[in-house]
């Protein structure tokens, strides 16, 4: 990346100033009794300890270089999405906790490695500046995709469960008989990426390309990078929530093609 | 080749017990009507026969084959269950007769034509129902007719009715109630639910479903 200009520091004095106007926010709330002022507190907390954490673990991957070092962390990163999306999905009687594990594992990874190999052409592939930021992009992207359509498919098909029932009874196979709610809950899932596609550069100027800019990226060569980024977003977003969605829906039948989920 | 149930219990996850070890045989011309109390699982008897519910344990037999052992696309085709609630999908009549013949198991028969289709709307008296209509237009009498042709449309060698005159009008009643009688005396075994105190005519068995048990009575 080609530095146009030197990046400003932000010093303990800056980051002060910050609190200040958190403070403040604090004191319009406890005058307008919002009851914030305890998140607040600890919101502000956390964002400082989760980023000096996240920073010098940062550094300290950037700087050891280890390929099992960074596939550790990146294994560990999917792991963190896998457990937040559990935490949404409200189904509790569907294992589908590993199925859903082993597919973000492996897609997320050959997505990244596509991203930071093949189009960066990052040497070698794993190089942590590109590979950990990227590959948290996707995973914190298409997450959310995840979540969605998961929570989707679980409800559809106990709402809709006559509607698969009289397809199986007429013998429809278990794909058959839950065809349209696989897609709609693929579907309800895609749509935000779909959407950020359209509205990007005209909405919203995406973190990272903002980041870049303030880095002292050129602008051209910004958009270059979030043009790669958006696209494996949704493309890794579509893979891995079609096969996701389809491992699922496998364990809501029996082997005898019967709808288990109640 | 009868149906055979074979000490067969059931019951839902956290519920009470729908049948322990019952066992029943349905002969192959029978049409039973199934009776018992509200709740005592006369759906359910239906729903395991098809295998929409699998016995935590005993066995059901049908054409001398544990049901387990049949590919469950090919027995419910054989053995067409018609829902107490009619349900049609969004689309004209048509789209919803044919839908069987769009899954791979029914691949290798040939959809009906629209004079068949309008020849089996005429017999269950939905003259006025064409094939155009909407799905989403019809009465719940007209759609439960309409699933009914829908099974019937496959040939099944049995059909499970749970409780088809319940939302009918008297005629479209009779004219329900004689269809089954007519499939029955063609060979069909024909298992119904019924509330009704009046036995259908053509009925040759009455189920009882009571205590966890099966006996005809």
């Amino acid at each position: 990346m080609t530095a146009t200009q030197t990046v400003i520091e932000i010093g303990p004095f800056q980051l002060a100033l910050c609190l200040g106007f958190v403070c403040l926010a604090g004191a319009t709330s406890f005058y307008h009794k919002l009851d914030l002022g305890r998140d607040l507190f600890v919101g502000t907390i956390r964002t400082f300890a989760q980023l000096f954490l996240m920073g010098y673990v940062l550094k300290f991957i950037f700087d050891a270089h280890y390929s099992w070092l960074v596939i550790l962390i990146y294994s560990g990163m999917v792991a963190a999405a896998a457990h937040i999306i559990k935490g949404r999905v409200k189904e509790r009687s569907i294992p589908f906790v590993k199925p859903m594990y082993v597919t973000m594992l492996l897609t997320y990874t050959l997505v990244s490695f596509l991203v930071t190999g093949v189009i960066i052409g990052a040497e070698p592939w794993w190089t942590p500046q590109y590979f950990i930021p990227m590959g948290g992009m996707i995973i914190g992207n298409s997450m959310t995709a995840i979540a969605i359509a998961l929570d989707r498919l679980f409800s559809d098909l106990k709402s809709r469960r006559a509607e698969v029932e009289m397809k199986l009874a007429l013998g429809a196979d278990y794909r058959e008989a839950s065809q349209d709610i696989l897609r709609d809950a693929v579907k309800a899932g895609m749509i935000p990426s779909i959407n950020s596609l359209m509205a990007v550069g005209l909405v919203s100027l995406p973190g990272m390309m903002t980041g870049q800019i303030l880095a002292g990226a050129d602008p051209l060569i910004a958009i270059r990078y979030q043009i790669v980024v958006m696209l494996m977003i949704v493309a890794a977003t579509s893979i891995g929530s079609l096969l996701i969605t389809g491992l699922v829906r496998r364990k809501c039948f029996s082997t005898a093609q019967r709808l288990i989920l109640r | 080749m009868p149906i055979i149930l074979d000490r067969v219990s059931f019951a839902y996850d956290n519920g009470p017990a729908i049948l322990t070890n019952a066992s029943l045989t349905i002969e192959p011309t029978s049409y039973a009507l199934v009776r018992g109390p509200s709740g005592a699982g006369k759906s359910t008897l239906l729903r395991l026969l098809c295998l929409l519910e699998e016995p935590q344990s005993g066995q059901i037999l049908f054409s001398g084959t544990s049901v387990t052992d049949i590919p469950p696309a090919e027995l419910r085709r054989s053995m067409a269950y018609v829902q107490q609630m009619p349900t049609l999908l969004e689309g004209t009549v048509r789209d919803n007769l044919r839908l069987p013949f769009s899954f791979k198991v029914n691949e290798n028969l040939a959809p009906p034509s629209d004079t068949d289709l309008e020849a089996h709307l005429a017999k269950f008296l939905l003259d006025g129902v064409t094939l155009e209509a909407r799905a989403n237009t019809l009465s719940v009498g007209q759609s439960q007719r309409v699933c009914l042709i829908r099974s019937l449309l496959l040939h099944p060698k049995a059909i499970l009715m749970d409780e088809p005159t319940a939302s009918l009008d008297a005629d479209s009643a009779r004219v329900v109630l004689d269809k089954a009688a007519e499939l029955a005396q063609g060979g069909m075994t024909v298992i119904m639910i019924s509330h009704s105190e009046t036995t259908p005519p053509g009925v040759t068995h009455t189920i009882r479903i009571n205590d966890c048990q099966l006996e005809y009575v």
